[in-house]
């Protein structure tokens, strides 16, 4: 038997494009035995539109729950305003059929202070359902089982809805395709693979991605680029080392992958709560906030730009550093961290959205973002 | 070429407890028994062809396994370990008959013979009372793998000036499955030859032996690396063969078992089988092979497991 195998190569050209925006980018070698597509899921079909909805009331913030009601209502006027139809059931057509299996991607890692929200999920299961997907059909699915148990998903969704993961003894691999990985080495370490999961490759044929507002220490922020491709892919915290961190290129690359990229065709950002410092953990609650909104998008770019400003006015608002601090002086690495929003942990890398930009994933330009805000 | 088959040898069993313990060491089922001189006549009463022990024939070997230390091993959680493989090739190539002693704890006997028998060398063992049972599981599985061993296989070439920095070369070679053999010249047949003190690899250079390593590592290239191991930092690889077939032994220093363990080894075998010690039925999955190697996955391994490749 011959494993086919062939590096992505209709994603040079973005590639040496992205490349001239840092000098340091490391070496990738993608192998996947998927064919890029014309039409991709990311950027998708409204490449930088971003449809951002407010609510107030969505969530309490003293006790933290969450008003049904009003992220039904959310999500419908979300994904009208994205898709322009008038009816909500029209604007999930658009996306999925009653044979489309669908991988949920949450995020968990600040479970359980903070992940995609239950009930957001449900919401998402719901919208399905009304298309004729069944349950079963229908997979939620992160990294760690530990992170996932704590967010109880089952309890928000039908009966025959998978709630899985990757990794129930951390470091396994048997969840990943051993056929489709990035190959790349950064600190010398000696496993220099990271492989996708096993799912997306052989039987999701859609994924909706579900990240949160949080800062995150490496990244600078973690939103829909972090989460598809962090959260999609096995030995990915060998990026960081030190104070040094890949993230800048490492994200980009992976969510450009196939079939992850052709797949991950709707970007759900779940802003009812946030992390300002902290993250991608939510360890204290002081570091959480309560942006009560949400985004909706084909373009995680897009989603991505405009979160950067979500965290980064927060943190000055709490007189922090930015997430764009580079001086060494603020940075200590395994000291303080997680408690003074004024200690980097690493050289955070947001950069990282504008260089997932230069591949082709989305637009990162403001001012040609069309953003639509809606108020609930 | 004439390829030489080497016996098979299992590692023997030092028991320096009463000969009252001779049914637990009957069901072991050990071929090789060194007791102490004392207690000699009473072991062959017991219907052992039991030897007595000197310790001064045997070179002492440190315990095998892995140690935890923050900011040691890397800058990640890459574990220290402790393995010998680096030393049965220093010594093999000074001398031919040396044979190996294990004094180790609860729980690392199997490891130990697992390690020796993997190197095709001559130890002996003696494990903490209460790994006897463990001990002979191991050596009734070493006893099971098929075949005469074959000549090991290596594409670097370390000349060897026999200190203790190049020591640590060879156990950080090792430690990343650079497969070395030592040489006494340069070898043109091997992919990469490293004499230390020569202009290329300067002898100050070794004095950082992790960074040395890394050098050779990418001077040779992973592409053409005999042996490349992905979802484990603990598993360390043996590769030995001849043209048309090769044995891989994977050795788990870690502790616990492996779930899922992807392997590649340079050159196209189609056709591969696993034997995973402790384990039954296990198979090799995702196999696959291409001109330039042969991968496969090892769904789950316990402390030792063998794959052989056939062309």
């Amino acid at each position: 038997m011959y494993r086919r195998e062939f590096l992505q190569a209709a994603a040079a050209a973005p590639v040496a494009l992205a490349a001239e925006l840092h000098q340091d980018v490391p070496k990738y070698r993608v192998v996947s035995r998927f064919q890029p597509v014309a039409h991709p899921g990311m950027p998708g079909p409204y490449g930088g539109k971003v449809v951002r909805v407010h609510a107030e009331k969505c969530i309490d913030e003293k006790s933290e729950k969450v008003d049904v009601p009003t992220v039904r209502e959310m999500m419908a006027q979300g994904m009208q305003g994205l898709t322009g139809d008038a009816d909500t059931r029209d604007s999930w057509a658009r996306f999925f059929t009653v044979a489309d299996v669908v991988g949920i991607k949450v995020n968990c890692s600040g479970a359980p202070g903070i992940m995609s929200t239950p009930e957001v999920v449900g919401e998402i299961v719901r919208n399905l359902g009304t298309l004729d997907v069944k349950p079963e059909q229908i997979w939620i699915y992160e990294r760690f089982k530990n992170q996932v148990d704590s967010a109880h998903y089952d309890r928000y969704v039908p009966a025959g809805v998978h709630i899985w993961t990757a990794e129930n003894d951390r470091g396994s691999i048997l969840s990943y395709d051993p056929n489709t990985y990035v190959d790349v080495n950064f600190f010398g370490e000696e496993d220099t693979r990271s492989n996708l999961i096993r799912l997306v490759s052989e039987r999701f044929t859609k994924i909706i991605n579900v990240p949160n507002m949080k800062d995150h220490g490496a990244a600078g922020v973690t939103g829909c680029l972090k989460n598809i491709a962090y959260g999609d892919f096995s030995n990915v915290a060998r990026s960081h080392s030190g104070y040094k961190t890949n993230t800048y290129s490492f994200i980009g690359t992976l969510a450009g992958v196939e079939p992850l990229r052709s797949r991950t065709v709707l970007q759900i950002m779940d802003g009812l709560r946030g992390v300002w410092h902290g993250g991608p953990f939510s360890p204290d609650r002081k570091f959480r906030f309560y942006p009560k909104q949400m985004m909706f998008g084909t373009d995680p770019v897009a989603i991505d730009r405009l979160l950067l400003d979500v965290i980064d006015d927060k943190r000055k608002a709490e007189h922090s550093v930015s997430v764009w601090d580079r001086s060494m002086t603020n940075v200590k690495s395994g000291y303080g961290y997680d408690d003074n929003p004024s200690i980097n942990r690493f050289i955070r890398e947001p950069g990282h959205i504008e260089y997932a930009s230069a591949l082709g994933l989305g637009i990162y330009d403001v001012h040609k973002i069309q953003a639509r805000k809606i108020e609930l | 070429m004439i390829v030489v088959f080497l016996a098979v040898l299992l590692p023997g069993l030092h028991w320096d407890q009463a000969p009252e313990t001779a049914s637990a060491v009957k069901q072991a089922a050990v071929e090789r028994l060194y007791v102490p001189a004392d207690q000699l006549t009473a072991w062959k009463k017991e219907g052992f062809d039991a030897q007595s022990f000197d310790p001064a024939r045997y070179v002492k070997l440190p315990a095998p396994g892995v140690r935890y230390q923050m900011d040691v091993a890397a800058a990640t959680s890459v574990p220290w370990v402790d393995a010998n493989g680096w030393r049965f090739e220093r010594g093999r190539a000074q001398n031919m008959d040396r044979q190996y002693y294990y004094s180790v704890p609860w729980h690392k006997s199997a490891l130990a013979a697992a390690e020796a028998y993997a190197s095709g060398v001559d130890a002996v063992v003696h494990p903490d009372p209460r790994d006897l049972t463990a001990l002979g599981s191991m050596l009734a599985f070493l006893r099971s793998i098929d075949g005469p061993r074959l000549p090991a296989l290596a594409n670097i070439g370390i000349i060897d000036d026999g200190s203790a920095e190049t020591g640590e070369v060879l156990n950080l070679l090792a430690r990343r499955n650079l497969l070395f053999r030592v040489v006494q010249a340069s070898d043109p047949a091997l992919d990469l030859n490293v004499r230390i003190g020569s202009p290329e690899y300067p002898k100050a250079e070794a004095a950082n032996p992790a960074a040395f390593a890394t050098r050779v590592r990418q001077k040779l290239t992973d592409e053409k690396r005999l042996v490349r191991v992905y979802g484990s930092d603990v598993v360390l690889g043996r590769l030995e063969g001849i043209e048309r077939q090769i044995r891989i032994h994977l050795i788990n220093y870690g502790g616990g078992k492996v779930e899922g363990l992807r392997v590649r080894v340079r050159g196209p075998y189609p056709h591969g089988t696993l034997a995973a010690f402790g384990l039954s039925n296990v198979k090799v999955a995702d196999y696959g092979a291409s001109e330039d190697a042969t991968e496969f996955t090892i769904p789950e391994m316990d402390v030792y497991a063998v794959v052989d490749l056939k062309k």
